[in-house]
């Protein structure tokens, strides 16, 4: 079984080398996709060890994450991991993302920051902000309740499930996209509980309440166009 | 009035504008003479503002400038809508245009 992670990195010189080498020791194979990047990414990424591809203008997380998933395939990976490149995710989960789908009981699995594992340094009106978004994602984009984490970035899923979850988002709605169509398609979705840091760094590059408005007029626009 | 004047004038701008693209082909002829009918119909709204609250008594609207108001702004919602599906449409073709690149590349490189 070979494993491929995917990490977007759009300006991450300063992080993506020790993200790329957190991430190795847990996947055969690591590709960055380099977002356009103005800065020292894809080299930085490509002294790390990863694989990498430019995108030659800034696409988005959601597309950079679906050109990644894309090489993934092409290159034989029967499991696909996505993670951020801003080591905001302990890739030491990433053994717990694949347990359900090697012992066969997932297709897809979720990371989810709202099962059990609390999250460090997450500010209140940022947690506000998801529990929002669950009700959002429940009411307006038909994602069961049952779902905990409405933006997890952190997910892995076998050859099968890739080749179905065709999303097309390319900013951050691709989140709730891909949640959308991973509950809808006939494919077994799982969730299991991961662990985040949130530190300046990260903070200062997360998504503003601006960006979720973004979000939320992207997936009114275009989440239900398919 | 002098609004009526530099109004019709404008107008008159319009249509000749309108004829000299589509002598030019830049524009076919149906779309010519829709363009016109358009100016026409501003044409008669500027000289006689009468006509538009005949129109909008029919509709149950008060005056004519307000029916004419409530008709501006659904035409331009349209309009905004129209262009926020078009750009959309733009951006998923510069992502594909990119993407492809993108990848070009990545076989190149496994290649060798």
């Amino acid at each position: 079984m070979q494993s491929i992670a995917v990490l977007p990195a759009w300006n991450e010189a300063p992080r993506v080398w020790s993200a790329v080498r957190a991430v190795l020791p847990f996947a055969d194979r690591v590709i960055v996709v380099d977002d356009g990047s103005t800065d020292d990414t894809a080299a930085q990424a490509a002294l790390a060890g990863a694989t990498v591809i430019r995108h030659a203008l800034n696409r988005g997380q959601g597309a950079a994450l679906k050109t990644g998933s894309i090489a993934a395939l092409r290159l034989g990976a029967d499991i696909i991991v996505h993670v951020d490149a801003d080591g905001q995710h302990d890739p030491a989960m990433i053994p717990e993302l694949l347990k359900p789908i090697l012992d066969d009981k997932a297709d897809v699995v979720f990371g989810s920051r709202f099962l059990g594992k609390e999250p460090t340094g997450m500010p209140w009106v940022r947690k506000a902000y998801f529990h929002a978004a669950r009700l959002f994602n429940t009411f307006a984009v038909g994602i069961p309740n049952t779902v905990t984490d409405p933006q997890s970035g952190a997910r892995a899923m076998n050859r099968h499930a890739a080749e179905i979850l065709d999303f097309r988002q390319d900013g951050p709605a691709h989140c709730s996209e891909i949640l959308r169509l991973a509950t809808r398609a006939d494919i077994r979705w799982a969730e299991v509980p991961v662990h985040v840091r949130y530190t300046k760094d990260t903070l200062a590059k997360g998504q503003s309440f601006g960006a979720a408005f973004r979000i939320l007029w992207e997936l009114l626009i275009r989440g239900t166009e398919k | 009035m002098p609004i009526q004047i530099l109004l019709i004038a404008s107008l008159a701008v319009a249509v000749m504008l309108t004829w000299k693209r589509a002598r030019e082909r830049v524009i076919r002829i149906h779309e010519a003479v829709l363009w016109s009918a358009v100016w026409l119909i501003a044409a008669i709204v500027i000289l006689l503002p009468n006509t538009t609250t005949t129109i909008a008594n029919l509709l149950g609207v008060g005056r004519g400038v307000d029916l004419v108001l409530y008709a501006s702004v659904v035409a331009l919602f349209f309009l905004v809508f129209k262009l926020f599906i078009t750009v959309d449409g733009l951006e998923k073709k510069l992502t594909d245009l990119v993407r492809r690149d993108a990848l070009r590349d990545l076989d190149k490189h496994e290649r060798s």
